[in-house]
């Protein structure tokens, strides 16, 4: 707990906040909504340069605690953003279905499917982002720009599937409370997803950063 | 020997190979409430021989233990009984130092609140202030003031009186002599030889990855002597040279005083010392 007020107190960064706003994007209609979460990977990427600016690497390694503890501070401290994150768009999915929900023509409606997918999401960004990060954490716009492409494809790959894969188009993008069932295993897939993959990418960043000779 | 007597550091055998440098086999020995001076030219090694230390590189042999505690299993026993100053290194510059000290604070369980206002004071530091408006001085006496409220024994400085103006660096001088007389072990990096004169107890000299020399400040100097010639250098002083340099009007000659017999020599100063090894090296 420490060391996510650590997290929180000295490393966040401003544009974390604005961008759990951007979550609201979700009211505009016709817009690809997987893009908010690769904001929220914009902040994250952020917060990590940020950390650099400031030798935050240096001054946490002098503090009593692990490399280890360092590495799982930093992701549960994201990770707690993209929860926010997810509970937003959550929101705004509900407001959005309160005021008329109107279909998607740029990939999934807003609908709990929705969530699924933005927990899938914020996976492949955390088991992509923070690996690559923590080998070189002087170097965090080569993982972020690695782990966007990743998003992008991703986002693509379901904007395109709303139109041309049978399981996305007749299920998972047609109106709650259609297909309830299937889409809540989507988003229960999603989480398992989206949990399963942040402790990997927590053991797999650790054994990194424990590894690398740090030039600070 | 109790645990009190312990040294704070000891390192024996450290190596570590990088592809255009290497660290070869430094062993050394802290004694406890001394200022212990670590010199040699850029480059030579310091900071890498630190970063070993503190584990930021991880050695590629090499043992090092705290007060006599290995880094393995005590690191965070280690940590919060030193502290580790970086002149090139200002952490959240943006951040009033009120934050940033809440937030350290926590992780010592022997944070001394009374110790930090004191130190807080007496560096005539502002809480209220940012990194960014301290001088490299003050920022180097706020992560003293750090270090000191959570008790810290040993402090580690990379290089602190780089930067400085020569007021700011003869008070932080002043400040190591403060805390060796409070029984703290002051371990410093610098290439200015001349804040070592007036303040170490020992000096360690380290040249292109070797240490070179160990030894209490006053006999390393002894050690040395240096000779003045207008002219051309006498071939028995030539002989005996251990590294000459150019001056304004001749040469300086580095001997070591067993070789200065009968021939006019004078005190060497650490600079000079540090200087002429150096061109040495540099013909070998």
């Amino acid at each position: 707990m420490k060391m996510l007020m650590k997290e929180w107190k000295l490393c966040m960064h401003p544009t974390g906040y604005i961008m759990l706003l951007c979550t609201a994007l979700i009211l505009v209609p016709g817009y690809p909504y997987g893009v908010s979460c690769f904001y929220m990977g914009l902040a994250i990427y952020f917060i990590c340069l940020t950390a650099r600016e400031n030798h935050d690497a240096t001054y946490t390694l002098t503090l009593p605690v692990s490399r280890g503890d360092a590495v799982r501070a930093r992701i549960l401290f994201c990770a707690a953003l993209e929860v926010i994150d997810l509970l937003l768009i959550a929101l705004f999915i509900l407001i959005k279905q309160l005021i008329g929900n109107m279909p998607n023509p740029a990939g999934l409606d807003a609908g709990v499917a929705l969530v699924g997918e933005a927990m899938i999401l914020f996976a492949i960004f955390n088991m992509i982002f923070f690996p690559l990060y923590y080998r070189d954490i002087n170097k965090p716009g080569k993982a972020f720009g690695i782990a966007a492409v990743a998003v992008f494809l991703w986002i693509i790959l379901e904007v395109v599937g709303t139109y041309t894969i049978s399981f996305l188009r007749d299920i998972l993008d047609q109106p709650d409370p259609q297909y309830m069932g299937d889409k809540m295993l989507f988003t229960l897939g999603g989480l398992a997803l989206f949990l399963g993959g942040t402790a990997l990418s927590i053991q797999r960043s650790a054994k990194k950063f424990e590894e690398v000779d740090l030039s600070l | 020997m109790g645990s009190e007597m312990k040294s704070p550091l000891t390192v024996q055998g450290l190596c570590k190979e990088y592809p255009a440098f290497k660290l070869q086999d430094v062993s050394f020995s802290l004694v406890p409430g001394t200022i212990t001076g670590f010199i040699g030219r850029n480059g030579a090694g310091k900071t890498t021989t630190i970063n070993s230390v503190l584990s930021f590189v991880h050695p590629d042999a090499g043992e090092i233990t705290f007060f006599g505690m290995p880094w393995e299993d005590h690191d965070r026993e280690i940590k919060e009984k030193i502290g580790f100053v970086s002149a090139g290194m200002t952490y959240y510059t943006r951040k009033k130092l009120k934050a940033i000290t809440a937030v350290t604070k926590t992780f010592y369980p022997a944070w001394d609140d009374e110790a930090y206002r004191q130190y807080m004071s007496a560096f005539g530091l502002d809480e209220e202030k940012t990194p960014a408006e301290l001088s490299n001085g003050m920022k180097i006496k706020y992560a003293l003031a750090l270090a000191l409220s959570h008790g810290a024994e040993l402090l580690i400085l990379d290089e602190p009186t780089s930067g400085l103006d020569p007021v700011s660096r003869e008070e932080l001088v002043e400040v190591f002599l403060k805390l060796r007389d409070e029984g703290k072990t002051v371990f410093f990096s610098t290439h200015i030889t001349s804040d070592l004169e007036k303040c170490a107890d020992r000096i360690l000299f380290l040249q292109q990855g070797v240490l070179k020399a160990d030894d209490d400040l006053d006999s390393f100097r002894n050690t040395w002597r240096i000779a003045e010639c207008a002219g051309e250098i006498p071939e028995t002083v030539r002989t005996a040279a251990r590294g000459i340099c150019r001056t304004r009007d001749g040469y300086t000659v580095l001997i070591r005083k067993e070789d200065a017999a009968g021939t006019e020599t004078r005190e060497a100063s650490l600079e000079e010392i540090m200087i002429h090894l150096e061109k040495e090296a540099e013909k070998e």
